[in-house]
């Protein structure tokens, strides 16, 4: 796989996908991993449970190319959005460099998005990081529950100022996913080449 | 605040390089690897017989989560830290430990060779690399402007369309 060329130099940037449980930050990973050429792609790595929720991360490997000589890379992680699985949420927050916030539209689902949204803030705060300081975008994902509550009630618990950009998705169908990686990744990079 | 980890393969990784590649021979070892916390390949280095690796990518990651994890625990448990990770089946050991804060050095090697040995020769390689990467702390970060932004977003778009 990759043999590090040491007259090469490299960029490597980590996204990480947050939420509550069963938000749909898996499905996403699985959908990029389908739909992006192998040899752009490593392997699909899943700590996960018997019944497919998420148990320590999910991992998947994309090889951006060269710009201007830097071999350019992007891990994407999942976390486990179980509320009793903080201390693993903790750990794979480590090095972020961007975020994805994947919301569930379902109603009974508002209250784990705001409570999800609170445990992100805390826990970049014990990593020493401010929440302005990373690109974070916000998926709503699971827009054709036929009871899917307006995005704007969403947004008022988890963005209620707004500042964030938001894109609706249906990730199980693919739709919305790769919009949101897109936008997260543009923002990182932007960082980048801020020096920031 | 965030933290692209940006590694810079000048002379210092050279140097790197050849202190695993040096550790390769001398224990025989088949493969090395020096990997940071977020789970990065820095290095990579196999031993002329191996055969092909295993996904890099992911082992460097699972070595790294691992890693976390047990310094959690460590932690939990009033430790300052635990020492090396060994993990020995039955044809084959891995064996991982910290380089200095930022970087763990996996080493990958058959149940025939010595784990004693390994050990040995690892303590001497990790104070070399440590010594290297303390020097590339010194070394200001890479500027990167107006085009590397306009290059990397022409690629996002062949890569996520
Ligand atoms: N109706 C609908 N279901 C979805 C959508 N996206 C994902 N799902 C389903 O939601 C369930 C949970 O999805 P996962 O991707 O495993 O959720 P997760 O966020 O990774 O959950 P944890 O690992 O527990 O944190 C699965 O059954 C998905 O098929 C969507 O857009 N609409
Ligand atoms: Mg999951």
């Amino acid at each position: 796989m990759s043999t590090i060329n040491f007259a090469a130099r490299e960029i490597n940037c980590k996204i990480v996908y947050y939420g509550p449980g069963m938000s749909g930050k898996t499905t996403n990973l699985k959908h990029v991993f389908s739909k992006v050429p192998g040899h752009l792609r490593g392997e699909m790595v899943s700590l996960a449970t018997e019944d497919e929720r998420t148990l320590f991360f999910d991992f998947l490997p994309l090889d951006l190319g060269t710009v201007q000589g830097f071999k350019t890379r992007f891990h994407l992680y999942t976390v486990p959005g179980q509320v009793f699985y903080n201390a693993s949420r903790k750990l794979i927050l480590r090095g972020v460099d961007g975020i994805v916030f994947v919301a569930d539209s379902a109603p009974n689902r508002l209250r784990a998005n705001a409570e999800s949204m609170r445990n992100l803030r805390e826990n970049l705060q014990e990593h020493g990081i401010d929440v302005r300081d990373v690109p974070i975008v916000l998926q709503i994902n699971k827009r054709d529950l036929p009871d899917a509550l307006p995005t704007a009630m969403i947004r008022s618990v988890i963005d209620p100022k707004g500042e964030l950009q938001l894109f609706e998705a249906m990730s199980d169908k693919g739709v919305g996913v790769f919009e949101t990686l897109k936008t997260v990744s543009r923002l990182v990079l932007e960082r980048l080449s801020q020096n920031k | 605040m965030i933290e692209p980890s940006l590694a810079l393969y000048g002379d210092a990784f050279e140097r790197v390089d050849q202190v695993i590649q040096d550790l390769l021979e001398t224990t025989g070892v088949r493969y090395g690897l020096l990997v940071d916390r977020k789970g990065f390949v820095l290095s990579h280095k196999e031993a002329l017989w191996a055969p092909r690796p295993p996904a890099l990518d992911s082992v460097a990651t699972l070595v790294a989560s691992n890693a976390a994890a047990t310094a959690a625990l460590a932690n939990m448990l009033g430790e300052r830290t635990f020492s090396e990770q060994i993990h020995q089946g039955e044809n084959g050991t891995l064996y991982v430990e910290s380089v200095g804060t930022d970087s763990l050095l996996t080493l990958i090697f058959d149940a025939s060779v010595p784990l004693g040995k390994v050990k040995l020769y690892a303590k001497k390689s990790i104070t070399q690399i440590a010594a290297i990467l303390e020097e590339l702390k010194d070394i200001p970060p890479v500027q990167l402007g107006e085009d590397f932004s306009q290059g990397a977003n022409a690629l996002l778009d062949d890569l996520l369309g």
